[in-house]
């Protein structure tokens, strides 16, 4: 799984632009389910086990991580950019990035020495950034980049002990997570769906259930966990090493009551969402044509949407585990 | 010598503290081509004997800006004290390695999104934990006193730019070990001393004891300074890839900066001005105030994001601040 896991994070993927991480887990699947690409470019991979369940059941994780598309190239050769997903301006101060996958740049502003007063305390605003690739003019950076062309945050991929490091966890875990239930689960018959486009509004996910046209889902994702120095237990969400997160409701869903209570009580290494935050794919799959029961499974990650996440290989284990009971409830649900 | 070789192995090396990975890797550099001996710190002096009584000490530092641990919870998290100045706002979800009984990789922690608030001020560095990932086990393998440096990787960037934490002042050391090269076996026209000096980013402290220990004749600082970008004021900064900034100040001694910019002319070298108003905060201002005085020049090179992890330089300039300096010691009367 850590091996895997680390390929997948350390491929870049923005929304839109998720191709290389497509390529990769198609190649990773194919010999073991019937896959096929929709028109906006998410996977929708038909996994047959021994029994076929009376409801359908999709499965979803998303391949794109947040990021920066380049919006335009001043005079001097530095790239202005938009974000791609919510990304927290200190996150983006003076980080390596990587262009189309190639080019080396840093997103840099005004050093700290040359500013003044309150302005060396506060953060600056986004649109005073800028990524410098190097390039002396404007001419040499078109040369090298063109207008919505991607930039991620770069990272390494670090185990520490039971905990991993890495840029993309969000959603990563998820996409390895599912690949890996489609090598090893044999049950039930499922339809997995990696989708494109959750981080700038669920848009993959919509067009993927309406395809699948599932009666249950089940989300796979990474989602915020407050668990450090200086936040009282009341407000950290869900913890490291704790289990499976499972949501009862967030920000785009009021999520299947049975559902939620079958993994909540599963015995299982899990723990509810403890908070209404956030959102994933369920606010649009939940949503799909006349409505589809969701239930979601999430991994809790410490400094999400930066390229410094952890998350802990044990709860990663524990959402693979209760996803697998998850299916079999709900295909033998009555 | 392959100057961006040196560079990369430079910057790779921690050089804080009493970690002397750095100090041992420009000390065997150095060894090539002088006499070579360490100081108690981080310092390290290499030495070519020339034709008359007189010493020209090029100095640079060899220490990086960090952090030290001050406290160690119980869940894993450090509380630590800045080595160094160091932008605050930068920080969250910045990667480090936390020299302990060994090396790991920790995390500054970063505001979750559902307590974040608008308008946040950065100003203590104690409210700024680092995540060991360790959780209980941190404690094991890491105490109070411990070292914690950036973490970030060294880059090329388009032309001859390159991306690295530590340029500021490896990037100097290299030019150090440049020059040595260039004489090695030949008899420069007065004594070399290549002088790596500790503690800088603390307050000049290492050249403080250096200089004093060398006592040269003249000396000549080289640091990084601050180059363009946009927003930034023209004024305030030198240009990438213009050459050598070579420094006027009240504590610059004026000979040495006029001939610095003479040679640089004559040879066709390209250079650029700082002129500052006060002191220049660099070695330059402790090494010209010891023993009776010493006069003392300092050449900068231009780099851009200056303390973060991710400092860009252009290796034109270097060789620019190398060329300069070669000239000036074949000329020294």
């Amino acid at each position: 799984m850590i091996e895997l896991l680390k390929k997948l994070c350390l491929i870049d993927g923005t929304s839109g632009g998720e191709d290389l991480v497509r390529d990769f887990i198609l190649k990773e699947i194919s010999d073991f389910c019937e896959t096929s690409v929709d028109p906006l470019g998410n996977i929708i991979a038909v996994k047959k086990g021994k029994r076929t369940p009376k409801r359908k059941i999709m499965l979803d994780a998303h391949m794109d991580e947040v990021g920066l598309i380049i919006s335009s190239i001043t005079e001097g050769g530095f790239l202005r950019f938009k974000t791609l997903g919510g990304i927290n301006t200190s996150a983006l101060m003076f980080r390596s990035v990587r262009i189309n996958g190639k080019i080396n740049g840093v997103i840099s502003g005004k050093p700290i020495h040359l500013t003044h007063g309150e302005e060396s305390k506060k953060l600056p605003k986004a649109d005073s950034l800028y990524i410098d690739i190097g390039a002396a003019s404007k001419e040499e950076a078109e040369g090298m980049v063109r207008l919505g062309d991607r930039a991620v945050c770069i990272s390494d991929f670090t185990e520490c002990g039971e905990n991993i490091i890495s840029k993309a966890l969000d959603d990563r875990v998820g996409c390895a997570i599912l690949i890996k239930l489609i090598k090893e689960y044999n049950e039930y018959d499922f339809t997995a769906v990696f989708s494109v486009q959750e981080e700038i509004g669920l848009r993959g996910a919509r067009v993927a259930a309406y395809s699948v046209n599932p009666d249950a889902a089940i989300i796979i994702e990474g989602t915020t966990a407050a668990d450090i120095s200086g936040v009282g237990d009341d407000k950290t969400v869900c913890n490291l090493g704790r289990g499976a997160v499972v949501s009862f409701m967030d920000r785009a869903t009021v999520y299947d009551r049975e559902y939620y209570l079958a993994a909540i009580n599963s015995g299982m290494s899990v723990q509810p969402k403890r908070a209404v935050t956030g959102g994933n794919n369920s606010g649009a799959v939940h949503l799909s044509r006349e409505g589809v029961r969701t239930v979601s499974l999430s991994v809790p990650c410490r400094y999400i949407h930066s390229a410094s996440s952890v998350a802990s290989l044990r709860d990663i284990t524990s959402v693979f585990e209760v996803c697998k009971y998850m299916i079999d409830y709900i295909a033998n649900d009555k | 010598m392959d100057i961006k070789e040196i560079l990369k192995n430079l910057t790779a090396a921690v050089g804080i503290g009493n970690i002397r990975e750095a100090t041992d890797i420009a000390g065997e550099y150095l060894s090539r081509f002088c006499d070579v001996s360490y100081g108690s710190d981080l310092g390290v002096i290499g030495r070519i004997t020339g034709e008359r009584d007189y010493t020209l000490m090029l100095e640079a530092h060899i220490d990086q800006i960090g952090f030290i641990v001050t406290d160690v919870d119980d869940k894993g998290f450090l509380t630590v004290s800045t080595c160094g100045g160091i932008d605050l706002r930068a920080l969250p979800s910045r990667q480090v390695d936390i020299h302990g009984k060994k090396t790991v990789r920790g995390v500054f922690c970063s505001t979750p999104p559902h307590l974040s608030e608008e308008d946040v001020t950065f100003d203590k560095i104690s409210d700024m934990k680092i995540d060991s990932c360790l959780g209980e086990k941190a404690k094991d393998i890491i105490s109070l006193g411990d070292y914690v440096t950036f973490s970030s990787a060294f880059n090329e960037l388009s032309g001859d730019k390159l991306c690295s934490k530590s340029f500021d002042d490896r990037a100097a050391c290299a030019v150090l070990i440049e020059l040595a090269s260039r004489f090695e076996g030949k008899k420069p026209p007065v004594n070399l001393v290549f002088c790596l000096s500790d503690m800088e980013e603390i307050g000049l402290r290492g050249a403080k004891t250096s200089s004093f220990r060398i006592s040269p004749d003249e000396a000549i600082a080289i640091d990084v300074s601050f180059a363009d970008g946009p927003d930034i004021n023209p004024e305030d900064c030198g240009k990438m890839c213009k050459g050598a900034m070579i420094g006027i100040s009240p504590v610059a001694d004026r000979a040495i900066s006029d001939k610095l910019i003479r040679l640089a002319k004559e040879k066709n070298i390209p250079y650029q001005t700082e002129v500052m108003g006060k002191s220049t905060g660099t070695d330059a201002d402790i090494i010209s105030v010891t023993k009776s005085g010493i006069r003392t020049g300092l050449v900068s090179i231009p780099l851009r994001n200056m303390h973060s992890d991710c400092e860009i330089i252009s290796v034109s300039d270097i060789i620019s601040v190398c060329d300069i300096l070669e000239e000036y010691i074949k000329a020294v009367e």
